[in-house]
């Protein structure tokens, strides 16, 4: 019986199904298709029941589950490290990490440190590239004294200044590492060659940079951008909402909404050049390869076809044809995937990558290729789209795991200024997918001719090859030029000329 | 907040797992036992929420229950059951067979010709025993023979079928791992496929096919090279492992020898699956939404087929023999200078392991008594911690240290050293033991969010005690003493005792550790931080770990994913404990 028939058998039996309550025969089917289904009946929670808004006009997303005696605050910050000053790179990401590590205006660090431990209370900050945020999570019972010390944190940091050298030097000590991993190498300059040099995605803080931020900065970063006009509230767990509500409008009655708008994540201006850049690490038995270009952005309005088209290719894990070819059928690596990133603010990347032994970097390279080449002159097959859309429109429901998940989804769609529309009709436009709309979007989407790869690893041995399949040669597969990128001074991040 | 109080006790009453809460914390987590006639245990925890069902099962078994020769065994087994049986993973069953036995046949004369290149290369005659040229024409032209038959095979075999017949219906995370003592499958199904995972695990442990075993082989040894040998510390702990544990199996890699991998049998993993996986051997766990009269009639319906074996599997035997002197290694690797001690102690569930595990509480955290004297006050550390971790026939307290620029690993030695001794001398403070008993239980709670999490847990307790240990440990914890500490650490902390592994950075470019990639400093210390935390922590925490980390993808925002990511496959990758997962 082949895999079409099946799922042909597998369609009508389930008609049938949907007309009993539980399959009435204890009989076992002699293949897992033949298996009846109730079909699964999940309808998504709505943003709009729990969402809230203060007197202030700072939205609250609450979602109550009370299995558990636990409870979690968190607050999205408009900021990011997009903000750093040129000559304090390394700022923000401080200014995130330092709210939490220095201590309040009234509370010494070490001691915050001590109630936050002794109430079991996790307590962070953090200020990432486009966003930042403090987060709470605690025993219901010792919720509202462990409120105080987040809001005092949130509101009043100490910025203690031992903490921040002490901080300043383990950044500056993490330097010295930067060019030992293949994975750090791979994703900095991966991420240079994909976004150029200037955007705020790839610049790299230097000792020079870390050692000219003091307190000062800190707390005018701080200043600026933490009021409650840039804040939006997620709360979940154990909670009530109208106690918790009035709780949070207590907890920011009098602290001023700032009137300064925060500028626009700024999209890079940059084209990724075709071609194959090399890094030499004669050391490592194992070459790691990314290769890819620019992709879409989140409203695109083909992003649920790529979504499926990429993983038939590479994102559906075991089941995708990258590790099938890869691992499966010639055992050349542990591990082979692609990701087609939807981007939030710019488009996204599509990204292929592996390590493998040197000698069978080149084969293995040659193998992502000809998948990549496959899905552009190939219908994709019944089954592994039928497989590929089951996967997703059945794993909708686990965007809603949790009270905080949901929570946080809700929270981050705001955030970003998402229409939450688009979750009533995920799985439709899911399941809508065909083969035909597959392939064009591989067609429009993936470009053989547009391809950076880039390799790091032992060289010499990588562009050898394997003596036994001698066929395979890097360099012929590349879609432009050949360079080779030599790692920069870790401190100083210049480059030295090649 | 009292209003959020009363009506969580209401909601308790009727919940369908009830938690008894008590100021101290203790939870009941109320599991339905169903044993079948065949002696497979089901443990069913029905709990209300999204549509899905957390489903797993253990076999107690894991690399301890190997023997020199073949180690690795365990976990190359595991890879093989997803591998297909004879209804998955072919289009042609018979020829399928048929084309093994030849393919077997072929191997075992190809194993004559590779002991002949072995012993040649014994003797130093020849550099790569590998090296094609040196083959005999007989020995040539049965690889020619071996590939022909794979690639007639190849034609029958449907690729990653197991996989894809589960992704196909919506589940997800399907994976497995297998550690010193037991062997894990676990998968998320949506609530209405629950019978396929009945029909999918049952027929695997039923009629199992371990197709592509050569490849599969290949595949696990270059996982090894990826863990192992291409880490900058991965290879000297192996080597700190081997030199810790003397006679104790725990001394061998879960991941196997080179050579052992590069020789196994596709007959040795069949008898170790007959031996290991008879349902009176196996504990299955479901955790989520779904009708338990339905699932114990599944259960009978699908694993109700599998034979009871009359042999019971056998166990490790070989203990640890008592230590008589300090051992130490001096390593030179691609890392920061650092310290790592180990003491040989007690078992999971040893009446010295709660105050043990406490102990090793007080230690770690930013205000743990390590971070606050190596770090903060004699600045000779960046980072320390150190931690109980009970296997299920020995175990060991760990203590380390990364020694901060201009400082030595030996002085972040001595400075863990005296924290020692400071516990063997002084009761510790009320107030100091409190705090780590009030972390103790939120961490419990937190550990009970996510059905995997739960099911993991459960799994693991079944392999060691019993997962009824769910609900007794904790009282233990909460009735550990200052004495019992003081107690604790004077009978197990002594020189004669422990070894020591020093490691000094070598100039060269082996990369430190390739999870660190693509994030930023900030990143890579939260990443490293939680790095020394993963290797202290024992499974269930771990299990812990993976369900907060899910928690955390769902409320981080986008640019924070990479560091999430590069934490989850961490977590993944241990709790496959140092070689598992697939």
């Amino acid at each position: 019986m082949t895999g079409r028939d099946r799922w042909t058998h597998r369609a009508a039996a389930l008609g049938v199904g949907l007309l009993l309550a539980v399959p009435t025969a204890a009989q076992i089917p002699s293949h897992p298709t033949d298996l009846i289904y109730q079909l699964l009946d999940f309808t998504p929670p709505q943003a709009v029941d729990h969402r809230h808004e203060l007197s202030n006009g700072v939205v609250v997303y609450v979602v109550e589950d009370h299995e558990l005696p636990l409870a979690s605050v968190s607050v999205q910050v408009r900021t990011g490290s997009y903000l750093d000053p040129a000559d304090k790179i390394g700022l923000a990401s401080l200014t995130g990490s330092q709210m939490r590590a220095g201590g309040t205006a009234t509370i010494g660090a070490t001691e915050f440190d001590e109630q936050a431990a002794f109430l079991a209370a996790q307590i962070g900050s953090f200020i990432g590239g486009t966003s930042g945020g403090a987060n709470l999570g605690c025993l219901t019972k010792d919720l509202e004294v462990c409120l105080d010390l987040f809001f005092d944190m949130l509101r009043n940091p100490g910025f203690d200044e031992g903490r921040l050298a002490l901080a300043k030097s383990q950044s500056i000590q993490g330097m010295e590492r930067r060019n030992d991993a293949t994975r750090s190498i791979e994703g900095r300059e991966f991420g240079r060659l994909m976004r150029g040099t200037s955007h705020f995605s790839t610049t790299q803080r230097t000792r020079a940079s870390v050692e000219a931020i003091t307190r000062d900065d800190l707390i005018a970063f701080h200043r600026r951008y933490f009021h409650p006009g840039n804040f939006i509230f997620t709360v979940s767990g154990d909670v009530d909402t109208t106690a918790i509500l009035a709780e949070l409008e207590r907890r920011l009655d009098g602290w001023e909404v700032g009137s300064e708008s925060v500028p626009p994540v700024p999209a890079p201006d940059f084209t990724p050049e075709p071609g194959l850049y090399l890094v030499d690490k004669p050391d490592v038995n194992q070459g790691r390869v990314a290769l890819g270009h620019l992709g879409i952005t989140r409203d695109d309005p083909d992003r649920y076809k790529v979504l499926v088209m990429n993983d038939i290719l590479g994102g559906g894990g075991f089941s995708a044809r990258l590790l099938t070819r890869v691992r499966s059928d010639e055992g050349l690596a542990y591990s082979a995937s692609s990701s087609f990133r939807a981007g939030t603010y710019y488009p996204g990347l599509f990204q292929a990558g592996f390590q493998s032994r040197s000698e069978t970097v080149a084969r293995a390279t040659a193998i992502v290729l000809e998948e990549i080449g496959r899905m552009r002159t190939e219908l994709v097959e019944d089954e592994e789209l039928r497989n590929s859309i089951g996967y997703f429109v059945e794993t909708f429901s686990r965007s809603f795991s949790s009270a905080a998940a949901t929570a946080g989804l809700f929270a981050g769609d705001e955030f970003t200024g998402r229409d939450p529309a688009y979750l009533a009709t995920y799985r439709d436009n899911i399941a809508s997918v065909t083969a035909e709309e597959v392939l064009d979007v591989a067609k429009r989407y993936l470009d053989p001719e547009k391809l950076v790869i880039f390799v790091v690893g032992n060289l010499e041995a990588i562009l050898a090859g394997d003596p036994e399949r001698p066929e395979f040669s890097l360099e012929a597969l590349s879609p432009g030029g050949v360079s080779r990128i030599p790692l920069p001074d870790p401190f100083t991040m210049e480059y030295p000329s090649p | 907040m009292p209003m959020a109080m009363m009506k969580r006790l209401s909601v308790l009453v009727c919940a369908w797992w009830l938690l008894g809460t008590t100021p101290a914390g203790a939870q009941q987590v109320d599991v339905e036992e169903v044993v079948l006639d065949n002696g497979m245990t089901v443990l069913l925890l029905p709990r209300p929420g999204d549509p899905n069902v957390s489903a797993g099962w253990v076999a107690k078994v894991g690399s301890v229950y190997e023997r020199p020769g073949i180690t690795g065994v365990a976990h190359l087994f595991e890879h093989m059951m997803f591998k297909g049986t004879s209804t998955i993973g072919t289009v042609n069953i018979e020829q399928d067979l048929q084309l093994i036995a030849q393919l077997d046949q072929v191997k075992a004369q190809m194993r004559v010709e590779e002991a002949a290149l072995l012993e040649a290369h014994r003797l130093g005659r020849i550099e790569d025993p590998a090296d094609p040229s040196l083959r005999t024409p007989e020995h040539a032209s049965l690889i020619e023979r071996f590939d022909a038959l794979l690639a007639e095979q190849s034609e029958l075999i449907i690729k990653e079928d197991f996989s894809r017949l589960y992704s196909g219906q919506g589940a997800s995370g399907m994976n497995a791992g297998t550690s010193y003592d037991y062997t894990i499958y676990f998968v998320n199904v949506p609530a209405n496929k629950l019978e396929l995972w009945f029909w999918m695990e049952s027929d695997r442990l039923l009629n199992p096919v371990f197709r592509e075993f050569y490849s599969e082989r290949e595949v696990v040894h270059e996982e090894r090279r990826l863990r192992t040998d291409s880490t900058p510390t991965g290879k000297f702990q192996e080597q700190f492992d081997s030199l810790f544990w003397q006679s104790s199996p725990y001394g061998w890699p879960v991941v196997g020898w080179p050579s052992d991998l590069e020789g196994i049998t596709r007959e040795e993993a069949l008898s170790f699956f007959g031996l290991y996986y008879a349902p009176n051997n196996l504990t299955a766990a479901l955790v989520g939404d779904f009708d338990p009269a339905e699932a114990r009639a599944l259960a009978e319906r699908y694993f109700g087929r599998l034979s009871r074996s009359d042999q019971l599997p056998p166990q490790p035997r070989t203990r640890e023999v008592p230590q008589l002197g300090e051992k130490r290694m001096t390593a030179y690797a691609e890392t920061n200078p650092q310290v790592s001690i180990r003491y040989h102690s007690v078992p999971d569930g040893h009446v010295d392991e709660p105050p043990l595990v406490m102990l090793g509480q007080l230690l770690n955290g930013r205000t743990g008594r390590l971070y606050r004297a190596l770090v903060e006050e004699q600045q000779v550390a960046t980072g320390a911690s150190g931690g109980q971790s009970g296997m299920k026939f020995e175990g060991m307290f760990s203590l380390g240290g990364t020694a901060k620029d201009g400082r030595t690993p030996e002085e972040v030695e001595q400075a863990l050293y005296a924290e020692i001794e400071r516990l063997k001398t002084e009761p510790v403070p009320e107030r100091e033991l409190q705090k780590v008993k009030n972390q103790n239980a939120a961490s419990n709670f937190r550990g009970l969010r996510s059905n995997y999490g739960l099911m993991n847990q459960l799994l693991v307790r079944e392999a060691w005690r019993g997962w009824e240990t769910i609900n007794s440990d904790q009282a233990l914890y909460d009735a550990v003493t200052a004495e019992d500490i003081m107690r604790v650490a004077n009978t197990y902390f002594e020189p004669e005792n422990r070894a020591v592994a020093v490691y000094y950075r070598e100039e060269s470019d082996e990369p430190p550790d390739p999870r660190l990639a693509g994030l930023d400093d900030q990143e890579r210390q939260q990443v490293t931080q939680v790095l020394a935390m993963v290797e202290q922590a024992t499974p269930e925490q771990l299990g812990q770990l993976a369900a907060q980390i899910e928690q955390m993808s769902g409320q981080a925002p986008e640019e924070n994913q990479d560091m999430i990511a590069t934490l989850r496959e961490i977590v993944q990758e241990k709790l496959a404990a140092d070689g598992g997962a697939r």
